[in-house]
């Protein structure tokens, strides 16, 4: 049986209206390059790549696979000692980079109309192993320690960043595979347009550990040499509207943004990237010629990353030029659109440009997630 | 805000211990069935509480069309056989829905925590080598939506929200807000959980486990029981529902979600009422109008108190009749909510109030003239009723219900 689940039957549908547009005031990151959106800037301008060895207490345990890891990360440093005893490392990737993007938002803590969009794949494989290993292993199945069974629910870095920044608005933990960055935006988008929030911060996180790294490595989906990553990105984010009554300064737009399912299964991926990319320059008002530069989330990823390029390059009629961030930062996965997204920021941060660029941010995952997102820099328009 | 459409509920589908499609489940309910028994999924013999909702007669195979159960784990089945049978419900033509505006949303707790298991059963054992690629393209979150679009062959929106214990009332809501606005012309939502060793494990180690039965309003209600399901709800835009001669069960009319940006597990009775207010300004209604309110209602002490006190600070006198289906299927986590709001469409469609069993006595405790609608369903005629979920990070989400006009 053939199943068109992303061709003519939504040609013939009537087109939606312009996508409402998105600020991104602030940005906060931790990432193999460090602490912070200069760092990764720095990174990618030079062209090298973040620390490219396991880091932690099982460092020695991990299969031979390239990563990029966080080194020297310790929460207390960033956050203070008190109550971060029984956090883990994922959570406290999400607390810094929340933390550093609302540092640059005034305003935007303890309040009801801020929320919380997190991109998660299994939340933290570390807590999980280490419950695991408490319930398996010991004399009695139920000696876990309940002050750290919270971390292994799955909204555990969502409520913390809540907790920690007295956000009580919409609190939304979101898992979109490899197309999760985009989700997160687009969900970002339905919440702020209808007015649910008025503000959220919208980001990824992914941590390494060995039992992850070993999942990796056995699930046969990295091409030789692509690097494993971690780390997180967070983006203080409004309407673009509200950020320019609120006379914010906005560091990127994001505009369309198109997501959907086609697994291999139903044949023909390089098309539906295709039309999922056409969408979103629609909604976007931009024509494939006005897209500068392109961010693609799959790279090194067997079987995928071929469909995704041929897709944009269907859409586009050729290939802008490859901004990539995975070679630094390494597949970041369920995270991996936040660090696309990170990274073109970083890097018009440290290249300026006399004419605002205009990227596309792709993604295309193994079980058939698929997203497409246009980014414009700055606020002009 | 942009211009909107009405939207309706119009299929359901159920996977419950209590019983497999919407009808079946819905009338157990009704009748105050318990679904809870000793466990058989896990060795639970270490433990000393071992009850839980499980699901024993679920056959994917019987169901599931396009999904190889090989391939997927217990959540993901639970929740493309849900969608599955919310599709068939419908009266939809099954090729129909095979479009890039068709989508689903599914919340979870622990997501794919049977495939966890296995993955963390070698871990331990220091047998990683073992790790097969087949089990691990199973353990993330997003494989239990990617399970019903991949059943459903849906095209468009596919996010598993995994927030927990309010997770499918969120999706609910959200799957609301892409239809209304046209984002979508028809999305799948609810939720799915396995009942597994970490789950349980975790709860206990809480002390909130329950030693036989879940009691929720009790005067000597102990605890939860974890409970697992898979549920669905197919909702699309009111005009094309009512142009195909659809049974509307009915109509969304709203939604509240905040958090309490306080603790990670225990629940603030403000913020509760500040989410239910939302929830009634979001659809349009005040107070005096909500005929019922499917409890969250997990049976701890601490829960029903605080959602007590939190319904009394925002009904006033008059509270109305209150229950939980959780003193039956136990506490299905990420698909609790959903549950809910299967039952809530059925009682407003069907015309009657859904039960808390296992109720000896109200908890004096929790005030005067509480309607717990204890023992078995009674004959009803709700017009708008009211769906709790409240969940660790402090998220909750109220979904406001109404029979259609």
């Amino acid at each position: 049986m053939t199943v068109l689940a992303t061709g003519p039957d939504t040609a013939d549908r009537p087109a939606l209206p312009a996508a409402v547009p998105l600020a991104i005031t602030s940005v906060g990151v931790v990432s193999a390059a460090g602490l912070g959106l200069e760092s990764l800037g720095g990174l990618l301008a030079s062209g090298g790549i973040g620390h490219a060895a396991p880091v932690g207490d099982d460092a020695e345990d991990y299969p031979p696979l390239g990563v990029r890891s966080v080194e020297g990360f310790r929460l207390r440093d960033h956050v203070g000692r008190k109550g971060t005893r029984n956090l883990d490392r994922l959570t406290g990737f999400g607390l810094v980079a929340a933390k550093l993007a609302l540092a640059g938002a005034p305003g935007t803590e303890g309040t009801d109309r801020t929320g919380v969009v997190v991109t998660t794949s299994t939340g933290s494989t570390q807590s999980l192993m280490d419950l695991a290993g408490d319930t398996l292993l010991q004399e009695r199945p139920y000696l876990v320690n309940p002050s750290r069974f919270p971390n292994t629910v799955l909204n555990c870095c969502a409520g913390q960043i809540a907790i920690w920044n007295g956000l009580r608005g919409a609190n939304v933990t979101l898992a979109a595979g490899q197309a999760s960055g985009m989700n997160a935006f687009r969900h970002a988008r339905m919440v702020l347009s209808l007015g649910r929030a008025d503000r959220l911060v919208v980001g990824g996180v992914e941590e390494l550990s060995a039992p992850l790294a070993w999942g990796w490595h056995a699930s046969g989906t990295l091409a030789d040499g692509t690097p494993i990553g971690e780390g997180a990105a967070a983006f203080v984010v409004t309407t673009s509207e509200a950020a320019r009554a609120d006379g914010a300064e906005i560091a990127a737009e994001v505009l369309g943004v198109e997501v959907g399912f086609h697994p291999a299964s139903r044949g023909d991926r390089a098309g539906a990237v295709a039309e999922h990319v056409r969408r979103a320059l629609d909604r976007s008002g931009a024509a494939p010629g006005d897209v500068t530069e392109i961010s693609p989330g799959s790279t090194g990823l067997v079987g995928v990353e071929r469909p995704e390029l041929r897709g944009i390059s269907l859409a586009l009629g050729g290939t802008p030029p490859v901004r990539d961030v995975t070679r630094a930062v390494g597949q970041c996965y369920s995270a991996a659109g936040a660090m696309q997204v990170a990274g073109l920021l970083a890097a018009w941060r440290n290249e300026p440009s006399e004419r605002p660029r205009l990227a596309l941010v792709t993604a295309v995952g193994h079980d058939g997630n698929i997203g497409a997102l246009v980014l414009r820099e700055g606020g002009g328009s | 805000m942009p211009e909107t459409r009405r939207v309706v509920i119009t299929g359901l589908g159920a996977v419950s211990s209590v019983g497999i499609g919407a009808d079946a489940f819905a009338a157990a309910i009704r009748e105050g069935r318990n679904g809870t028994a000793e466990i058989t999924s896990f060795d639970a013999s270490g433990f000393p509480f071992r009850m839980a909702g499980e699901v024993r007669d679920f056959d994917p195979r019987a169901i599931l069309r396009r999904v190889d159960p090989e391939r997927w784990g217990r959540s993901g089945q639970l929740a493309a056989a849900a969608s599955r049978l919310a599709l068939e419900d419908s009266g939809l033509d099954p090729e129909s829905v095979s479009h890039g505006r068709s989508g689903v949303i599914m919340g979870t707790t622990s997501g794919e925590a049977t495939v966890s298991s296995v993955l963390g059963e070698q871990w331990v054992s220091g047998r990683m080598k073992d790790f097969a690629a087949r089990v691990v393209a199973q353990a993330p979150a997003s494989q239990i939506s990617a399970a019903v679009s991949t059943e459903l062959a849906l095209g468009g929106d596919t996010q598993t929200i995994p927030t927990a214990c309010s997770a499918s009332n969120y999706a609910l809501g959200h799957a609301f807000d892409l239809v209304r606005t046209g984002e979508a012309d028809l999305m799948f939502a609810g939720g799915a959980d396995a009942v597994n060793r970490f789950t349980h494990a975790g709860f206990h180690a809480l002390g909130a486990l329950a030693p036989d039965v879940c009691r929720p309003f009790d005067r000597n209600r102990a605890g939860i029981l974890t409970g697992e399901g898979g549920v669905s709800l197919l909702l699309e835009p009111l005009d094309s529902a009512v142009a195909r001669g659809a049974r509307v069960y009915a109509e969304i009319l709203g939604y509240g979600v905040n958090c309490d940006a306080k603790h990670m597990v225990h629940p603030d009775p403000g913020s509760i009422a500040a989410c239910i207010r939302d929830a009634h300004a979001s659809a349009g209604i005040t107070p005096d109008q909500v005929d019922y309110v499917c409890a969250h209602g997990t049976g701890t002490p601490t829960n029903d108190a605080t959602e007590v006190q939190a319904v009394r600070e925002v009904f006033g006198e008059r509270v109305p009749p209150i229950s939980s289906i959780k003193s039956m299927i136990g506490h299905t986590m990420g698909a609790a909510s959903g549950f809910g709001a299967v039952v809530c469409c059925k009682a407003l469609y069907d015309g009657f109030l859904p039960p808390t069993a296992n109720v000896d006595e109200v908890d004096p405790a929790l005030g005067p003239d509480l309607d717990v609608v204890p023992g078995r369903g009674r004959d009803a005629d709700p017009r708008i009723v009211q769906n709790h979920g409240f969940a660790f990070g402090g998220n909750n989400v109220i979904t406001i219900l109404g029979r259609p006009s």
